[in-house]
């Protein structure tokens, strides 16, 4: 569809703002940023649905953890070995849905 | 040599809360009941005192038997005493200093948070400690429990139970203190993190016992509110400004060409010092009529 | 030091809460880990649960369980750019008891779910992630490790209901898929709204609730869309292929808001804030990526097990993994009464869901996400039905209505459907969703 969503102006820290995030002090997931220079699909960067990784005009990709939806969806469309390693926070760290 | 006892105070709040923009009604939510880091901190300080002294923590809390799981969460990390005061939460923090005081009577250090996430006004610790008639030390944004021992010349029991801790002061600036038992302190979140339980404390905890005290209703009056108003600064009716210029009647209007307000240090005894601040705002037309620096004379 | 429990169950969603109650009330002594800080507190889903299976197990549930309102409403809908065409069912009779579905919060119905087996003795832990099984030299799961100090967990038996990322199941050997075409992302908004106004704009009475599945409306991207009703928030999402997703230049929260934008959808939701957002993965390819069922010491329930039935205009999952869970909690309780937890002696677990619906529907409807995700289905009928709806009722005075028949042929050979696909793909949705 190509029309402009004109209901729909939150910006996207905004929408990521309505969910709860208890973060960790640890990192849950990393992203090898070397494994990620010969990735041609960069998979990653438009389906995280929360917008994680994002490129580097080195040809890097740079991760942040702390609102992460713990989906999985990343390492599902990752085709690199090694690039991603991923496992859940520690306990009663992570996202906190409240209304879902 | 009496063990020493070391407690913390814990206000268990619903974390979150939903607030309807229109008519401001607060929808607490029942699944989110827990303390805030500060109190995490607190229980954590209060452990590592432990450690170091040795001895026991008393956990307590005041509310009703909700609360009861988020206490036992402290006795999964290694609280050996848990006691509820039962009382109506939304009593003022007075009150609850005061129900709560006698349960802290033998207590060398009670560490609580510096402020609850409910808009709590942080106020708790200083009525406790007056309650106790013992020291307070408030604020406290950096402990050093691990620093040479305690303040020379104390002794009995208490003897070597000290260490340093750094405050907050307005204006960016620090204090750093030394502090020994017995004291009320309070701490802010950030100054360390609740340790994580183990499986066996959580699994153990589950039937920890908890004391539970009546809470008494307090005596003091609660202050008259005459109106509940938004803040909003005075303003102060001035003449227009004259002048030919516009820059000229904005330096007049602000104040510009005047002999400035500025600081001055000087060293008075409290009292004095109350009647230099009154005098101050008084001339400054800070005080709202009928209040001023002439007043002072009624001070103690 | 190491804690002992007939069984452990990882996970306190309707999978794991079921095993628990289950097996609390055989009498055994059940440990139920959940590493959100309360249970549902990780659970984003549609949302509407279908609860007739726990009429026997908890007969109070209709009155007791945390519902915001009973579906009476049920549409389905297809849509295209610029046209829906929608099957729009009402039931007066889901309105009252027994009822049929309802729309529910995960965080508040899987932790009333849960408390109930902790009533029934279960012992709850949250806030604990299991990190992997322990197991012996021959390979046989002996309990679980978690992420707390002092953490091991031996047990006569694990069930897993860690939910579809399944890293349990996989760790024990029963599944190794990581194949995306069996995953979908859900990605959904809860958009608040007061309740007399989404009983105005869904035409409910109060406490009724509508149950919206759409086909299409995906851009491009195969998979579809829901919208459900809470008591005051809106539900509003999509459900997109992950491989999809992967080869897509547009980002989920876009085809969210374009599926928002839409002039079907739009009335429905405009001017509701949104008040949370999040994501979460759906098992989609059923007995396709089912794992083995049970191991040795070890059996998987739930989303774990693939048993979501997520068909196209089906969404469950939520009553198969109750059914499924119950169903691992009494085979668990047998194996242990008659002392042989091997993956033999925990073979009960599939009768179970061979004689009840869990296994059944899953076969019945083996082809349906193939079918449902096929290119056909997602592009070209939605297109071919909703032109030939606008051409019937286009009225074209003075020229003459034309036949039905002749229209239809039209429209197939605009829409570039070729005869023998549409033979095909009607007999196999005959004898898929027959
Ligand atoms: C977008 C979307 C819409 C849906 N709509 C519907 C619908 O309308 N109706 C319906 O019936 N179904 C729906 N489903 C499917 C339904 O949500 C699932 O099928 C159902 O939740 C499965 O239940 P479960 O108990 O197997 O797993 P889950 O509900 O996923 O529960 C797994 C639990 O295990 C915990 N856990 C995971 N790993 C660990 C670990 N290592 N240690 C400790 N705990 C762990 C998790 O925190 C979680 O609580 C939908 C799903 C999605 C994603
Ligand atoms: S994480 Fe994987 S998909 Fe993303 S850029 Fe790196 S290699 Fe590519
Ligand atoms: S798990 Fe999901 S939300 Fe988290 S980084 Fe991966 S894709 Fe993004």
């Amino acid at each position: 569809m190509s029309r402009s969503s004109e209901s729909s102006p939150v910006a996207f820290e905004d929408r990521m703002a309505t969910t709860e995030f208890r973060i960790a002090s640890e990192p849950h997931i990393s992203v090898h940023g070397d494994s990620c220079r010969g990735c041609t699909t960069r998979a990653c960067v438009t389906a995280c649905p929360a917008k994680l990784f994002v490129p580097t005009s080195d040809g890097g990709i740079l991760f942040n953890y702390e609102q992460c939806f713990e989906c999985g969806t990343c390492y599902l469309v990752c085709n690199t070995e090694g690039a991603i390693t991923w496992a859940y926070p520690e306990g009663g760290a992570g996202v906190v849905y409240r209304r879902s | 040599m009496r063990r020493p006892l070391f407690a913390a105070c814990w206000k268990v709040v619903e974390l979150r809360s939903s607030i309807d923009p229109l008519t401001g009604e607060v929808t607490p939510d029942h699944l989110s009941l827990g303390v805030s880091r500060s109190d995490e901190a607190a229980l954590e300080w209060a452990l590592r005192s432990a450690a170091r002294w040795g001895g026991g923590v008393r956990l307590v809390t005041a509310g009703s038997a909700k609360t009861e799981a988020a206490l036992r969460q402290g006795a999964a990390v290694g609280a050996t005493e848990l006691l509820r005061v039962d009382l109506p939460i939304d009593w003022p923090s007075d009150w609850i200093a005061r129900a709560v005081a006698p349960h802290l009577a033998d207590a060398d250090l009670v560490w609580c948070g510096d402020m609850s996430t409910d808009r709590g006004s942080g106020a708790f610790p200083a009525y406790l400690a007056a309650e106790l008639g013992i020291s307070q030390a408030l604020g406290l944004i950096g402990v050093e429990l691990n620093g040479p021992d305690g303040p020379a010349g104390s002794d009995g029991p208490d003897k070597g139970l000290g260490f340093e801790a750094l405050r907050r002061l307005d204006g960016g600036r620090r204090e750093r203190l030394s502090i020994g038992a017995r004291a009320v302190l309070s701490c802010e979140g950030a100054t360390t993190r609740l340790r994580r339980a183990s499986l066996d404390g959580v699994l153990v905890a589950r039937d920890a016992p908890i004391a539970v005290r009546v809470g008494s209703r307090g005596t003091t009056v609660a202050p008259a509110v005459a109106s509940i108003a938004p803040f909003r600064p005075r303003a102060r009716v001035v003449e227009p400004p004259a002048g030919p210029t516009a820059r000229e009647r904005i330096r007049s209007l602000t104040g510009a060409d005047a002999a400035g307000r500025t600081a001055r240090a000087i060293t008075l005894n409290p009292r004095e010092a109350a009647v230099a601040i009154l005098e101050a705002l008084g001339s400054w037309g800070e005080l709202p009529a009928g209040l001023s620096g002439e007043r002072a004379g009624d001070l103690p | 030091m190491t804690e002992r429990f007939d069984v452990v169950v990882v996970g306190a969603g309707p999978a794991g809460s079921m095993a628990a109650l289950t097996l609390a009330r055989a009498g055994r002594s059940v440990c139920l880990l959940e590493r959100g800080p309360f249970p549902g507190s990780k659970n984003l889903y549609g949302g509407v649960i279908y609860g007739r299976v726990l009429d026997e197990i908890l007969p109070r549930w209709i009155d007791e369980a945390p519902i915001e309102r009973w579906v009476t409403r049920r549409v389905t809908m297809v849509l295209t750019e610029t046209q829906s065409l929608a099957v729009d069912f009402r039931s007066s009779a889901w309105g009252a008891k027994p009822y049929n579905g309802a729309t529910a919060l995960r965080p508040e119905f899987d932790s009333w779910l849960a408390s109930e087996a902790e009533k029934a003795g279960a012992v709850l832990v949250c806030s604990t992630t299991a990190t992997g099984l322990l197991l012996d030299e021959r390979g046989r799961t002996t309990g679980v490790r978690t992420d707390r100090p002092g953490g091991d967990i031996e047990a006569g038996v694990v069930i897993a209901c860690d939910g579809v990322n399944a890293f349990l199941a996989k760790q024990a050997g029963l599944t190794s898929t990581e194949d995306p075409s069996h995953y979908t992302l859900g990605v959904k908004e809860v958009l608040a709204l007061a309740p007399d106004e989404i009983e105005r704009r869904f035409g409910l009475e109060p406490g009724e609730g509508a149950d919206f599945e759409v086909i299409g409306g995906t851009g491009g991207i195969a998979g579809g869309g829901f919208l459900y009703t809470n008591r005051e928030t809106v539900s509003v999402g999509l459900v997109l292929s992950i491989e999809g997703l992967s080869r897509s230049e547009t980002r989920p929260e876009q085809l969210l808001a374009e599926f928002k934008s839409h002039p079907a959808i739009r009335p429905l939701v405009a001017g509701g804030d949104v008040v949370e957002y999040g994501a979460h993965l759906i098992p989609e390819a059923g007995l396709a990526m089912m794992p083995r069922l049970a191991g040795d010491g070890i059996l998987v329930a739930g989303d774990a097990a693939g048993m979501c039935l997520a068909a196209g205009i089906w969404l469950e999952g939520v009553n198969f993994a109750m059914a499924s869970g119950a169903a691992a909690g009494e085979a668990a309780a047998e194996a242990l009464e008659r002392g042989d937890t091997s993956a033999g002696g925990l073979r009960g677990y599939r009768k179970r869901l061979e004689a009840n619906f869990v296994l059944a529907d899953h076969r019945r409807l083996k082809r349906a996400p193939h079918l449902v995700l096929s290119d056909r289905m997602q592009h070209q009928y939605p297109q071919l039905v909703c032109n030939l709806v606008e051409e019937i009722f286009t009225v074209r005075n003075p020229s003459p209505k034309q036949g039905i028949v002749a229209q239809a042929r039209q429209e197939r050979r605009k829409a570039g459907v070729r005869l023998r696909d549409l033979a095909r793909d009607g007999w196999s949705a005959w004898r898929t969703f027959r």
